[in-house]
């Protein structure tokens, strides 16, 4: 067991391709960290290069005390799980797990003994003398990490290990790993695409995006308080609601479409920051399960027709159309900046944006059904003083006393960032 | 499917029948017309090895014998006894085994090269590989003998071994890379991780993985050394050097053919094609990698 620690990773490919870039960061003794982002973010890039499969451009890479830049992959004592398995389909099962042990020269009878306690631990005792071709695909799986485990290495690496299960099986491998790695306690750096998974799985995730490292936090802060819109539309399924508002008002109103919210004087007070935003856009962002419903609410409200309901038995999900600019930006994960399709409600106002609301009463849901439903919800902003690092946010939980006052308690969030730029681009 | 079959209401006979038995009437068909390709790829093969049996005047006769009734090892012997068969033997031996194993050696290692390394010009190499082999070999044979007698190659076992690896490495190449293009690299890298020198990796991993194309590969080296005929004829002059097959020729002579030791060494000279084969076909039957990665 050790630590795992990028400094300055630079990958460069050919004179001008940057897979990485300038990537510092630190994976404690027996941390789960799980490196996310979509396709080409440079994440299973990174991995490669701490197994010794990619060569380092620039910076440094540590395993425990070792600066392994220069270390050839077999003497790194990191065990790898590929997307693929990567099982060696001329061995069986057996042979598979020894493999690892035979090439450090480790004692016949102890291969065996150690063989045979994983085997048993992951029940792949009776299928020892099976070819991979033999096993089904979560089998196959589980030797893969049989055969990480077995090495007892100082770090496991997986590169999108069930991404190649289908989906009953990858949550079943997902709890398995994960208490796998709480058992052995071993430094795992972990990569995929799928932000649930992150979320699940990671002590902490590192969201990446072109190569560059976004945020890396407990996935209950990268939910709470995304750093950049990148994050805040990354993380959360289904994603954050975000569009454009105005500031108004000395920073204490927020206006889009034809709906104007007042923040509260505490958050106000709070964000001094949001005043100097008066007269410019900011992107708001509202969780879906932080919209609510209008009756029995006397704040702010907005008021959309509701497109469309998702009955998901416990929860639904309800699209409602409210008149808002969608925000254009290409820092945003596709999902969210996707086009909203044609309007079917709001009319005479130039754009809309469907908010995507997660009810969980399904007696709610027939209340949503009427023609002209309103929605309450809340609304967040944010307001900081120091415009690239984290936004603070915040969401205002029902009773309109605690609004902002508890910042431990909000859940919804939201981020600042001038959108002026774009427009003036002619956006 | 069993329980679509219990599902479905069991057909009215009449219905049934007539496509039925259009169908299996169609099967027949088809087997008759694999029959009579089989006839006739396997009757020569047939009548070579009766007649190496069969006595000289039956050989001859009016009325074919179709089965050799009094065998007789006859022609073998008059065969075996023939000047220079044993040099022939030897010559052919030598040349088909230094072609089967520096092919497998020299194809393996570009195959290698072609499949898992990028290098400037590797399409253009790839494409003239298969290029050449379209050259119909009558028309090489003139400059290639004006080439090899400057280099005094001409009526010398190593100057038919050079022209004989031309003519298999295409083949060999294109056949290896697409075996090594099938092992995924992640077998490789894994293996890396997993304590492996990169020629570890190669050794214990790959080589037995690409084992199919090898006998592949082994196989068509050797039946093209072995049973080649045009070069060897026109570039080994002295009888001492000629192969096999060039040594079969020399029953056709001014005053005739003389059929029984030519078909009894004809059935000599295939035997080691046969027996080689039936050594390496089980192993090149499956795929081996089925299930490295998911399947």
């Amino acid at each position: 067991m050790a630590e795992l620690e990028f400094i300055h990773v630079n990958k460069v490919y050919g004179t001008d391709t940057t897979a990485v870039r300038d990537l510092s960061l630190h994976v404690g003794e027996g941390e789960f960290v799980v490196l996310v982002g979509p396709s080409g973010c440079g994440k299973t890039t990174a991995l490669r290069m701490v197994a010794g499969l990619e060569e380092i451009s620039e910076g440094t890479i540590r395993i425990g005390d070792r600066v392994v830049n220069n270390v050839s992959p077999k003497d790194r004592d990191i065990a790898m799980v590929f997307q693929t398995y990567a099982l060696y389909p001329h061995k069986s099962v057996y042979e598979n797990l020894a493999f690892g042990l035979r090439m450090r020269k480790v004692s016949k009878a102890e291969q065996r003994r150690r063989v045979e306690e994983i085997a048993r631990k992951l029940g792949l005792a009776d299928m020892l003398q099976r070819r991979p071709a033999q096993l089904s695909g979560g089998q196959r799986q589980r030797v893969a990490m049989g055969r990480a485990i077995v090495r007892e290495p100082k770090a496991f690496l997986m590169d999108e290990p069930l991404s190649n299960l289908d989906a009953k099986l990858r949550v079943q491998m997902r709890a398995e790993i994960a208490r796998i790695q709480q058992a052995l306690k071993v430094t795992t750096l972990y990569v995929t695409h799928d932000q649930v998974e992150a979320m699940t799985m990671g002590d902490r995730v590192a969201v990446m995006r072109d190569g560059v490292l976004q945020q890396v936090d407990t996935p209950q802060r990268l939910y709470d308080a995304p750093g950049n819109l990148f994050v805040a539309s990354f993380v959360g399924s289904p994603p954050m609601n975000l569009f454009e508002a105005t500031v108004e008002h000395d920073g204490s109103r927020l206006v889009f479409g034809d709906a104007r919210l007042e923040l509260p004087a505490d958050v106000v007070s709070e964000r001094p920051g949001l005043r100097a935003y008066a007269g410019r856009h900011v992107a708001v962002g509202i969780r879906p399960e932080e919209v609510r419903e209008a009756s029995g609410w006397d704040g702010a409200r907005v008021r959309g027709r509701v497109l469309l309901i998702e009955a998901l038995g416990a929860e639904q999900l309800v699209h409602i159309e409210i008149a808002a600019t969608p925000l254009e930006r290409a820092d945003l994960v596709d999902a969210v900046a996707a086009d909203p399709g044609p309007s079917l409600g709001v009319e005479d106002l130039e754009r809309s944006v469907t908010l995507l609301g997660r009810f969980d009463r399904p007696s709610s849901s027939r209340r949503a059904k009427r023609s002209r439903w309103r929605s309450t919800r809340e609304c967040c902003t944010s307001s900081i003083s120091r415009p690239a690092s984290r936004c603070r946010r915040w969401t205002f939980p029902s009773p309109p006393e605690s609004w902002g006052s508890d910042a431990s308690r909000s859940r919804g969030s939201a981020c600042r960032r001038d959108t002026r730029s774009r427009r003036r681009r002619g956006g | 499917m069993s329980s679509v079959t219990q599902i479905a209401p069991t057909p009215v006979a009449p219905v049934v029948t007539r496509p039925r038995s259009r169908k299996r009437l169609r099967k027949a068909g088809w087997n008759l017309v694999a029959l009579a390709v089989l006839i006739v790829m396997v009757f020569p093969v047939y009548w070579m090895v009766s007649t190496a049996f069969k006595p000289g005047r039956k050989i001859l006769s009016y009325t074919p014998q179709w089965f050799p009734t009094h065998p007789t090892v006859g022609n073998f012997t008059d065969a075996v006894r023939q000047p220079f068969f044993w040099d022939a033997v030897r010559n052919s031996v030598i040349v088909t085994s230094v072609v089967v194993v520096l092919s497998l050696v020299l194809a393996f290692l570009a195959a290698l090269a072609l499949a898992k390394f990028r290098f400037y010009g590797r399409k253009a190499f790839i494409v003239v590989i298969l290029g050449v082999q379209m050259v119909p070999l009558a028309a090489l044979i003139i400059p290639l003998y004006i080439t090899l007698a400057r280099l005094k190659e001409v009526d010398k076992l190593s100057g038919v071994i050079v022209l004989y690896l031309t003519f298999v490495l295409p083949f060999a190449v294109w056949t290896l890379r697409g075996f090594l293009l099938g092992v995924p690299k992640e077998l490789e890298e894994s293996a890396m991780v997993d304590g492996c020198t990169r020629f570890g990796a190669f050794v214990r991993i790959l080589l037995p993985l690409v084992g199919p194309g090898l006998v592949a590969t082994s196989i068509f080296a050797f039946i093209q050394a072995w049973n080649e005929f045009i070069i060897a004829y026109v570039f080994l002059h002295t009888p001492e050097r000629q192969t096999l097959m060039v040594w079969l020729a020399s029953f056709t002579t001014l005053r005739g053919t003389d059929w029984g030791p030519l078909m009894a060494g004809a059935t000599l000279c295939a035997l080691p094609v046969v027996v080689f084969f039936l050594l390496v076909q089980r192993r090149i039957a499956f795929g081996l990698t089925a299930g490295a990665v998911k399947g």
